[in-house]
């Protein structure tokens, strides 16, 4: 079955100047991103699979080219508009969750709900990820995987058509790794569409789709038929 | 070590926004300390020495005429080591305009050297012993200006009913004259009206009729001499001729101006730098600590390299260090700028003989002292951290801040009704606790430093009021030489001018309690009395809270000074004498039936027939309160003119305008508070929400990225500095009213007390200017927010 596109990426490129030196962070490139997907972007360091993250996430514009969310242009987009489409559509999962540290995990969420019209309630969100009886802890009193799942339940509260996860098990353990990737599959499954960024090709596993990337290049989109749950997946 | 100095110029071009603020404050500091310094350093070493270089007496009295050979019983009594005999009386003179003013008549023998309160010629010549050209005579600098009177002019004086011409040599100055009022009524120096007529004692003699005698006697004593003692003695010896006054330099009205003036100047020089001296201390203990904080891995990399703490220690210091020499620098210049201005103001103020400006080597080397003081040892507290930092754990990562609940929370109703966004700055303030208190005080001194100026202007504004507007509500005061018959009042009764009139009779007095039959030691207070009709309109007397008296048929209303001198109450019976200076002295014991407060001068209220009574005579006064139609002003002025009896007219209009004139000078010192206060509020909060936004760079970019709008980030912030500046306006004013009321206590003199008066108007206009700093400090950071990266929080930690 066919999913419809939620956002076109046409031939877009990036370069940024680093004093002198002009990066070209991603050459150009064309992509689509399919409604409730769950996408797996891998690569080395410097393979512009974050810039890539970033363009989808409207925390930066393309050099050139066009980006389509929904049939509208978000590569012409104003700072205001851009705020507004992360406010709206964008839930973001930080390698290292980056929780406001003066807040309890109930706050952190509640920051996040009171951005947008009709939200979660805190509660819903953080059963979700399965920690309503840690609401009111402070991110330094609960574990790595905990914090995550606060950081996930923020992005989701705001039910965002996106979920962007950057490394999002890149500074846990195996084991808690594994079970935020289960969450994330969830998520998925509820209609979310999942973007993941990773050095971690193992993940590919569980994605339907994966793409590959190199030297700001996308060598190779890979439909995967059979995705794997997580919980099998082993690296 | 070049590179480490090459880091340090690094570290102060990267922090190069917060560095400017710090040397502004310390500059601002160092600033006033110089100037309020160096002018109270000037003005005291110059008062001193003229005091000593012209033998300022120590000791006054003041007789109604007694042969000059009373000066060696005086000269006897055990503790006096010199006395000065000589007459002064106050003389009308003719001004160019034809209308009247008072000369201070004080006669020196020649040669004045050896005498006490000599003078000290400051153009033209001394004058001689009168030859063929008639009498030479000496004024003071201001009078002459003022008159414009050079050597060569003549001035007419009336001496008893004559006119006389006298020859103007010179001007002079004298340490009895250095701030020259009529008396404590007044206001300001009056130097069109007033002014000191200096002249060899011989022709004294001859213009005020007074062969052989003198009025006065200036005596030096030995230090620590008994004062009252020999105050005994002497009015002992000088009973005969009728003792008059008898004080000591303390209520000598210009030695009392300049206490009160160098008081003030003492005061404040220590008091107001100091804000900014804690204000920037506060500032770098932060800066240096969170720099450290920062630099954590850098510092363990040093001392990894083999760099030891005393090294890195130095490295550190040489930040506030750089701060303290910049502001000092900046500030004595500054500083001995504004000095100048100082100097130039009490040159207009003060007759003084030489110029009182110049560079002061010792204030300036003090602040230099005070301000490393202040940057070092702030910075060592700051660089505690420093020893603390082992180098293999500092290369790793820091752990990261932990948040946690605080004390706030348990009130639970307040707590459950804030947003997320309150919570938050709730938290992050009370973590950084310091950087709030530091904040909050800053705000605070800005607000004390603010009020001061509206205070000063406040207070005065308001004696101005209650002088003009509630007390004196004549327009002139016509003071004759001798008393008038009440009879003489109808001839003034024919003049259209007048709308209302009303007598007065002024006896200087002596008031002592009664305490009839007890043993208790009798202490007396000189005062003047005014003798008013029952029902008076043109002169408002009032207690201390504002309300109305009138004056009594038959008690006295006694001045609030003299009352808590002599510890007298409202029912208690005083026996006052009167010090005419002509007649015999009577007494009269009056019961006190009510304490009024005047903020100047002031005296004591009777009815004219209890004054009559008191003189023994009856219907006689000696001044008349007139109120004037104001379009017939002009026409009432030259009336006057034509009249010799009239010793002095004080217009009231003249002396607002006068005032007024006085004012400009205030307001300039007003302004400059004002700008001074406002750049500290500006500083603090500039610096505090600077800190604030580095050190959470990384959060704020996480929100930027959740989809919070830069708006919304500044508003997260204000949020803040919010919290910090009504915590600190709620601080500032209770605690500057507080401040102005310990301030007027230390500089309070005999002479006035000055009202802690704080208009409310005040506190909201000095929240309001308070709130305009802050933001306009809050409003520099604001920039900044453009820097958020989005992508800095996807980076690692740190």
């Amino acid at each position: 079955m066919e999913k419809p596109v939620l956002m076109r990426l046409e031939n877009i490129s990036k370069q940024y100047h680093m004093g002198e030196v002009i990066v070209e962070a991603l050459k150009e490139t064309s992509l689509d991103i399919y409604a409730g997907e769950l996408l797996v972007i891998v690569g080395p360091s410097g393979s512009g699979k974050s810039t890539l993250l970033n363009l989808v996430g409207g925390m930066d514009k393309p050099s050139s080219g066009q980006i389509f969310f929904n049939g509208k242009e978000l590569s012409v987009a104003g700072d205001q508009d851009l705020t507004m489409y992360r406010r709206q559509e964008i839930g973001f999962v930080f390698q290292f969750y980056n929780l406001i540290p003066d807040l309890t995990a109930a706050e952190n969420v509640a920051l996040a709900a009171e951005l947008v019209e009709e939200p979660l309630t805190v509660d819903e969100a953080l059963q979700g990820v399965g920690l309503l009886e840690r609401s009111r802890h402070f991110p330094s009193q609960l574990s790595g995987g905990e914090q995550q799942r606060v950081s996930i339940a923020r992005a989701l509260v705001k039910k965002p058509h996106f979920l962007l996860c950057d490394e999002p098990t890149g500074a846990l353990d195996y084991q808690t790794g594994k079970s935020i990737l289960g969450l994330l599959d969830r998520v998925k499954n509820m209609g979310t569409t999942v973007i993941i960024v990773t050095h971690n090709t193992a993940i590919a596993a569980m994605a339907e789709r994966v793409i590959r990337m190199r030297s700001g290049d996308i060598i190779e989109v890979l439909v995967n038929e059979n995705p794997l749950p997580p919980e099998r997946i082993e690296w | 070590m070049q590179v480490l100095n090459r880091r340090l110029i690094r570290m102060i071009w990267n922090t190069r926004g917060q560095f400017l603020a710090l040397i502004a404050i310390v500059m601002l500091g160092v600033l006033i300390y110089i100037s309020m310094t160096t002018a109270y350093m000037n003005l005291s070493r110059s008062q001193q020495s003229f005091y000593q270089e012209n033998e300022f007496a120590d000791y006054f009295l003041h007789v109604v005429k007694a042969p000059e050979a009373e000066i060696k019983r005086v000269a006897n009594i055990p503790g006096v080591v010199q006395v000065t005999g000589r007459i002064q009386k106050d003389i009308s003179f003719i001004k160019a305009d034809g209308g009247r003013g008072t000369l201070r008549l004080t006669s020196y023998k020649l040669p004045v050297e050896g005498e006490l309160n000599q003078i000290q010629v400051d153009s033209g010549r001394m004058f001689a012993r009168e030859g063929g050209q008639g009498i030479e005579v000496l004024v003071d600098p201001k009078f002459a200006a003022a008159n414009r009177l050079k050597p060569g002019s003549l001035i007419k004086v009336i001496a008893g009913s004559r006119e006389v011409s006298l020859n103007v040599v010179g001007t002079a100055v004298s340490p009895e004259f250095i701030y020259l009022m009529k008396d404590s009524a007044s206001l300001m120096p009056e130097p069109e009206e007033f002014g000191v007529l200096m002249m060899p004692h011989e022709n004294a003699e001859q213009i005020t009729d007074m062969q052989g005698q003198i009025n006065q006697f200036l005596l030096k004593l030995v230090p620590g001499a008994d004062e009252e003692e020999i105050k005994e003695q002497a009015e002992a010896i000088l009973e005969p001729y009728g003792n008059l006054a008898a004080y000591n330099r303390d209520k000598q009205l210009s030695h009392l101006s300049l206490k009160g003036e160098l008081e003030g100047l003492r005061v404040s020089s220590r008091f107001l730098p100091l804000i900014f001296f804690l204000v920037a201390a506060g500032i770098q203990f932060l800066l240096l600590g969170r720099m450290i904080k920062a630099q954590r891995s850098s510092i363990g990399v040093m001392k990894a390299l083999g760099l030891g703490n005393m090294r890195i220690v130095m490295h550190f210091l040489s930040y506030p260090v750089c701060v303290s020499l910049l502001g000092s620098l900046l500030g004595s210049i500054f500083g001995i700028y504004l000095a100048s201005i100082f100097s130039q103001m009490y040159a207009m103020f003060f007759n003084l003989p030489a110029s009182i400006g110049g560079i002061n080597g010792t204030a300036i080397l003090y602040s230099v002292i005070l301000t490393l003081l202040v940057g070092i040892s702030s910075g060592l507290l700051a660089c505690r951290g420093i020893l603390l930092i082992q180098p293999a754990e500092a290369m790793r990562t820091a752990a990261p801040v932990g948040g946690g609940s605080i004390a706030l929370e348990k009130l639970s109703f307040f707590w459950n009704s804030l947003n997320s966004a309150w919570r938050m700055s709730l938290r992050t303030m009370f973590r950084n606790r310091t950087r709030f208190a530091v904040t909050v005080l800053g705000v605070a001194g800005t607000v004390v430093i603010l009020l001061m100026a509206f205070f000063s202007s406040d207070a005065t504004d308001y004696m101005m009021e209650r002088h003009f507007s509630m007390e004196n509500r004549y327009d002139f005061r016509v003071t004759f030489n001798a008393p008038l018959k009440q009879s003489d009042i109808t001839y003034w009764q024919q003049w259209e001018e007048i709308e209302a009139m009303e007598a007065s009779l002024q006896v200087p007095i002596k008031v002592s309690k009664d305490f009839s039959g007890s043993d208790e030691k009798i202490r007396s207070e000189d005062d003047s009395l005014q003798g008013l009709r029952v029902g008076q309109k043109l002169l408002g007397i009032y207690l201390a809270d504002g309300q109305e008296l009138q004056v009594p048929e038959n008690g006295v209303l006694l001045s609030e000074r003299t009352a808590k001198k002599l510890a007298v109450q409202v029912g208690d019976w005083i026996w006052v004498e009167s010090k005419m200076g002509v007649g015999p002295s009577h007494q009269a014991r009056l019961k006190v039936t009510g304490i009024p407060q005047a903020l100047l001068g002031g005296g004591s209220y009777v009815s004219l027939e209890t004054a009559n009574r008191l003189l023994g005579e009856s219907r006689l006064f000696n001044s008349l309160l007139l109120k004037i139609d104001t379009a017939k002003s002009e026409q009432f002025k030259n009336r006057l003119k034509n009249m010799t009896a009239i010793s002095s007219v004080l217009s009231r209009t003249k002396e607002r305008a006068n005032w007024d004139k006085m004012m400009e000078s205030m307001i300039f010192f007003i302004g400059v508070m004002i700008l001074f206060g406002g750049v500290l509020g500006l500083v603090i909060i500039y610096n505090s929400s600077l800190m604030n936004f580095n050190e959470r760079k990384k959060e704020l970019a996480s929100l930027r990225v959740i989809g919070f709008t830069r708006q919304e980030i500044g508003n997260l912030l204000f949020k803040e500095t919010a919290v910090q500046a009504i915590a600190g306006i709620i601080i500032g004013l209770p605690l500057g009213r507080w401040l102005g009321g310990l301030y007027i206590g230390a500089v309070s003199t005999d002479l006035y007390t000055m009202p802690v008066i704080i208009y409310t108007q005040s506190y909201f206009i000095v929240a309001g200017c308070t709130i305009i700093f802050i933001l306009a400090g809050f409003g520099l950071v604001l920039p900044k927010l453009k820097q958020i990266d989005l992508v800095e929080a996807l980076k690692n930690q740190d």
